[in-house]
């Protein structure tokens, strides 16, 4: 079955992000309410929820457009509306006769087939499915996603004994390539996979920081970073759920979680917590929770809450040796520390992990699924049993032993195992047997993670590596701090140029880092500045401009792939791709003007010649002009794939990917796609209006220079620009070349580094991360 | 030799652009339904009519293809009938009842469409495709200038302050919405595409509200959106024709042209621009400002209109006493037509003897019309 329709009952926050994220996905979704007692608008709830969905932070849709997919609807005049879907997802309150009365109803419209799915994060779906039909039941899971919608990856799903596994294929198929989750199958069991653990771990590390007696922020900072968890550890993380939630879940979970199960004995809620929520300090809903912004005498200063005294005060950085040493020597030297960080560290660890290695096979098959979801739903870099395997099984059966607590029966099977290995070039997990079993990755899944398994790069150097896919793909990674672009990874696309017609079809440009690349690195600018060495900055600049020039030209197809942040000189290396299949989730953008330089690798280039053949655009010279100042000038990141397409920094007949594990394989399609009868693209020389453009677009920088809203060097930047995509000093009548283009990129670049106020937004962007409005 | 009066005006409502009710509209179909409502207004037949000359300040995408020929045809004007689109930016209207004068006086037709349109939705001011010439960039900067920056220009030189301009544009507003509310505004809108009335009047401006915007050219200026006219759609025409064809036609005249004026300024002060062409046309009809009872001056900014009144005299009691383009709108090419049809209009209906229409012009020009109640 395809899913073509949804609907959406329950318009709160989980529900209406629901139907955003399925309309991010093209489908038309209804999202229906019920009618408030006396209301003149009987949509008035899922209307508000709709026009919420706008101003929605971080956004909730990847394009305005997609609210047109979403129709606004009531419980009592629109469940015909349900005839219509092929997937009705229940987000209403946890309310088990509410919603069993809903689904009462649900089953008197539903077209045969269509699959009914609940939101509940803590109702066993054997209760849920108490006393209705037995068409119902097998039409029935339970589908549970992570607030927010569009952002959280796990998506848990449930399914009964009775549930037909073509119901549960339709939907699994659907939410992992449409909606780009990853999803885990659980066990029918309380809170699922991921919130049986996270408030496991919650309630640990929120009890022995009190214990200990440390504070908020050095909790966070050990229970954070070092462990590869979101910096918000674990109060941070409270106040961001809603401190009033973790109770409201637990008291759930708690009846229907096992008699001897480990968190009935850490299910109490510290008196300053239920203090806490009483008087209001819900979290970053409510007044404040742990942390809060106190805007006393209109200053604004981080407060923190002193675990001892419950009153707020200012916000100090964590110091513990202990966190020194884990910067230098990682994790196992936290552990190793005598201080009281890294006894936190240790109690936490091992209950932590004992209590998930206790839980496999009950919540999830195997092993993978608990990390999996982990990794997903709570944001941690390692799941539970790949934490083990950093710190050896021993070391926590030891701590075990040693605190005479009991050992789970998986880690008595592991014997002192890895829970992971690699054997032949694969990825293997220990299974309940005791026996290694493949990772089977499903079909159309490539991870270059498990390429590198296999063995060594075709290339590499400190930068960069080129991997070889099969079929006659390569694929070249970038690897420095936050793929910064460099001198090698340069030096690597031009090798890329050069090995890959000896024997190969195509180059996919591609990497697995958080962000395909934030940019040039610009500490290597700002040195070569300071010591004034100009004509070394020009040549770095026209090695850019030869090296993607080349990319371009090559007589293969490249096709770049990116996800997360694309941004400056990355985004301008993607623009000399034949083709783009991004991740729905990557942010674009020519960020330069923030650092008071200009895109000078072929981005002006590139970005002008998109405008200027573009059919849809206005008529005239001016129009692509314009846009691209707009765009340049303002440093225009685009919110998501969909959005990047309306600045052309992608084109549409890109391809937009929405689940990230499936990106490589998409672009390696593609690539293979352009493959046959291949020839390289042409550059149209462009006709451009010269100094008049120029002219007109400094009297309208000019005027938002006057008003306010651009600064001084902003105005010097766009005149830079506005010499650029004017085509400096032609004419009309005459064309502009690729290579003329290069040159106004230079030396407009070259004028504008050697001013003290780029300088200093260099400086000011490389110490603060935040651009310097000079 | 032929007098030549006005002997009809009408206009469709003014709305904002963008966001107002006629956005969707395009401007030869407002121009249309200024022309058509002008003919059934006025009772003149079509086939006395010589041209239709249409103003438009800037005459590109859909305002282009000379669109007073396009507008004619759309009208069902008998095909003999001519059409000429003309541009002197927000002059434009009111050069076109010039030319018809002109044109009269000379024999050279008895009875013409004098009209102006802009959507300002739909065609940019400053147009699709800006292309100034550096040259002349060069050997006077002031000659783009932005009008916004030409407006501080002027309150700088005049030393009107911020609150004096905030005053004025509370009065405009209030004039505008007493004019409406007491209907004098409806005579002389006709409906388009189910928009009966102005859109842009703001009744509700105070002091207070005006206070709290922020400067919108000049961080350091003085002259705010409220201040200044907004951006608009609209049209308006008026019927220009000799005296003898109207009264052997049976028309309804409004008023008779006295003299008429175009003239230069220094294009950074162009605000200015309605001093010298009014003194110019108050001579040529032998008058001084003192005999002039009904005065329509465009309020393209508050700090020009008070710095014109200053240098002319007048008395604020007869400047726009319906409001002003602060408050109504300036559809560009629309308002020459709307501000002479409009004096003539209150010159009958408030029973004075002489009238004076007059605005400023971008790149630094003035021009303005004299009328005399019949």
């Amino acid at each position: 079955m395809e899913i073509r329709r949804v609907a959406v009952i329950g318009a709160g926050v989980m529900g209406a992000g629901i139907a955003a994220h399925i309309a991010n996905a093209g489908i038309p979704v209804a999202l229906l309410d019920i009618v408030p007692p006396g209301a003149d608008n009987r949509n008035v709830i899922a209307d508000n929820a709709l026009s919420k969905l706008h101003s929605q932070q971080p956004a909730a849709l990847m394009h305005r457009r997609n609210a047109a997919l979403i129709t606004a609807g009531n419980t009592d005049d629109d469940m015909g509306l349900l005839a219509g879907c092929d997937w009705i997802i229940e987000a209403v309150v946890e309310r088990l006769e509410v919603k069993r009365a809903l689904y009462r109803s649900i089953e008197a419209v539903r077209a045969p087939g269509a699959v009914v799915s609940s939101n509940t994060s803590t109702i066993p779906l054997r209760d849920l499915i108490a006393g209705l039909t037995k068409g119902f039941a097998e039409h029935f899971l339970i589908t549970h996603f992570f607030n927010p919608p569009r952002y959280m990856r796990l998506l848990e799903l449930v399914s009964g004994e009775l549930t037909r596994t073509d119901a549960e294929a339709a939907v699994r198929g659907f939410a992992d390539r449409a909606l780009g989750k990853g999803v885990v199958k659980c066990g029918d069991t309380p809170g699922f996979i991921a919130n049986r653990l996270g408030i496991f771990w919650i309630q640990v590390a929120v009890a022995e920081a009190m214990a200990l007696g440390l504070t908020v922020e050095e909790a966070d900072a050990v229970v954070g970073r070092p462990l590869g968890i979101p910096k918000t550890g674990v109060f941070g993380l409270s106040d961001l759920v809603g401190l009033d939630l973790l109770p409201q879940l637990l008291e759930s979970m708690l009846r229907t979680l096992p008699e001897n199960d480990p968190l009935r004995a850490r299910a109490e809620i510290p008196e300053l917590v239920s203090g806490m929520i009483a008087a209001g300090y819900t979290g970053r809903k409510g007044k404040g929770g742990f942390y809060r912004l106190s805007l006393a005498d209109g200053v604004k200063r981080r407060e923190s809450v002193d675990l001892d005294t419950g009153e707020y005060r200012a916000t100090a950085k964590a110091r513990l040796e202990s966190l020194d040493a884990a910067a230098d020597g990682g994790l196992k030297a936290l552990l190793a520390h005598p201080d009281k960080g890294g006894e936190y560290a240790r109690r936490v660890l091992s209950q932590v992990l004992s209590y998930a290695a206790g839980l496999v096979p009950e919540i999830a098959a195997d092993i993978p699924a608990v990390d999996e979801a982990m990794r997903l739903g709570y944001g941690w870099k390692f799941g539970p049993f790949e934490l083990i395997d950093r710190l050896g099984s021993d070391w926590l059966l030891q701590r075990l032993r040693a605190a005479g607590a009991p050992i789970p029966r998986l880690l008595e099977t592991a014997q002192g195992r890895s829970f992971y290995r690699t054997a032949g070039g694969r990825l293997q997990y220990l299974a309940a047997d005791g026996r290694y079993c493949d990772l089977q990755r499903p079909d159309g899944v490539l991870l270059l993670a498990d390429i590198k398994r296999r063995g060594g790069p075709l290339a590499a150097n400190r930068s960069a590596s080129l991997w070889d896919l099969d079929d006659g793909v390569l694929c070249l990674e970038f690897h420095t701090k936050m793929n910064a672009l460099d001198p090698d990874v340069l030096a690597m696309i031009r090798s890329a140029v050069e090995i890959v017609p000896q024997r190969h079809k195509a180059l996919v440009i591609y990497n697995e880092g958080s962000n395909f690349s934030v940019g040039a690195n610009l500490g290597l600018l700002l040195f070569m500045a300071n010591i004034a060495a100009w004509e070394q900055i020009r040549e770095r600049v026209e090695e850019g401009q030869q090296t993607y020039r080349a990319l371009k030209y090559a007589p293969f197809p490249v096709v770049g792939a990116p996800a997360g942040m694309a941004l400056g000189g990355s985004l301008e290396c993607l623009f000399h791709c034949d083709s783009v299949q991004a991740h729905s989730e990557t942010y674009l953008g020519l960020v330069e003007a923030g650092v008071g330089v200009i895109p000078a690798w072929g981005g002006c280039k590139e970005l002008l010649q998109r405008w200027v053949v573009n059919e849809r655009r206005p008529g005239g010279p001016m129009p692509p002009i314009v846009k691209c100042l707009e765009t340049v000038s303002t440093a225009t990141v685009s919110g998501s794939a969909a959005e990047a397409i309306d600045y052309l920094f992608l084109r549409p007949q890109d391809g937009i990917t929405m689940n990230r594990d499936r990106l490589l394989a998409d672009a390696k399609a593609r690539a293979l796609a352009l493959a046959g009868n291949y020839r390289p693209p042409e550059f149209r020389e462009m006709h451009l209006p010269g100094l008049t453009a120029r002219l007109a677009l400094g009297m309208a920088v000019r005027s938002f220079r006057l008003s306010g809203r651009a600064s001084a060097h902003d105005e010097a930047v766009a005149l830079a620009l506005a010499g650029i995509f004017s085509g400096g000093e032609t004419d009309i009548t005459d064309s502009v070349s690729e290579s003329d283009m290069l040159a106004l990129e230079r030396d407009a670049f070259m004028r504008l580094v050697k001013t003290a106020q780029t300088l200093d937004r260099l400086e000011h962007m490389l110490e603060t991360g935040k651009a310097l409005r000079n | 030799m032929n007098n030549i009066v006005i002997a009809g005006y009408i206009r469709t409502p003014f709305t904002a652009a963008v966001k107002g009710g006629l956005s969707q509209v395009r401007p030869d179909d407002l121009a249309v339904a200024a022309v058509q409502a002008l003919l059934r207004q006025t009772g003149v037949g079509d086939d006395a009519i010589e041209d239709l000359i249409l103003g438009c300040a800037f005459p590109e995408g859909e305002q282009g293809f000379n669109m007073a020929r396009m507008v004619a045809l759309l009208a069902g004007l008998p095909q003999r009938v001519g059409g000429v689109t003309v541009n002197r930016f927000c002059g434009s209207s009111m050069q076109a009842i010039h030319q018809a004068a002109g044109a009269i006086m000379m024999g050279a037709g008895e009875a013409f469409i004098c009209a102006g349109v802009e959507s300002m939705t739909r065609v940019p001011m400053t147009g699709f495709n800006p292309m100034p010439n550096p040259r002349l960039a060069e050997k006077i900067p002031g000659a783009y200038m932005s009008m916004g920056e030409t407006a501080e220009n002027i309150a700088r030189l005049y030393e009107i302050s911020r609150s004096e301009q905030e005053r004025f544009a509370v009065t405009s507003q209030q004039r505008a919405a007493r004019a409406r509310g007491e209907g004098k505004l409806a005579a002389e809108i006709v409906a388009v595409a189910d928009v009966q009335a102005d859109g842009c009047i703001r009744e509700e401006t105070t002091a207070e509200t005006l206070a709290a915007l922020p400067p919108a050219f000049d961080s350091d200026g003085s002259v705010t959106a409220g201040t200044a006219s907004p951006l608009t759609d609209g049209a308006a025409a008026v019927l220009v024709c000799s005296e003898a064809f109207a009264v052997s036609s049976g028309l309804d005249v409004l008023a008779r042209i006295r003299s008429i004026a175009v003239s230069g300024c220094a294009p950074e002060v162009m605000g200015i621009g309605p001093v010298i062409s009014s003194r110019k046309a108050l001579q040529r009809a032998g008058l001084q400002m003192g005999d002039i009872d009904i005065v329509e001056l465009n309020e393209a900014f508050a700090s020009q209109t008070l710095a014109c009144a200053r240098d002319l005299g007048l008395d604020m009691s007869r400047v726009n006493i319906d409001g002003g383009a602060i408050a109504l709108g300036h559809p560009l090419g629309a308002t020459g037509a709307r501000i002479t049809g409009k004096a003539a209009a209150l010159l009958k209906r408030e029973g004075g003897t002489f009238a004076l229409a007059t605005q400023c012009i971008g790149g630094g020009q003035g021009i303005a019309t004299v009328l005399e109640a019949v």
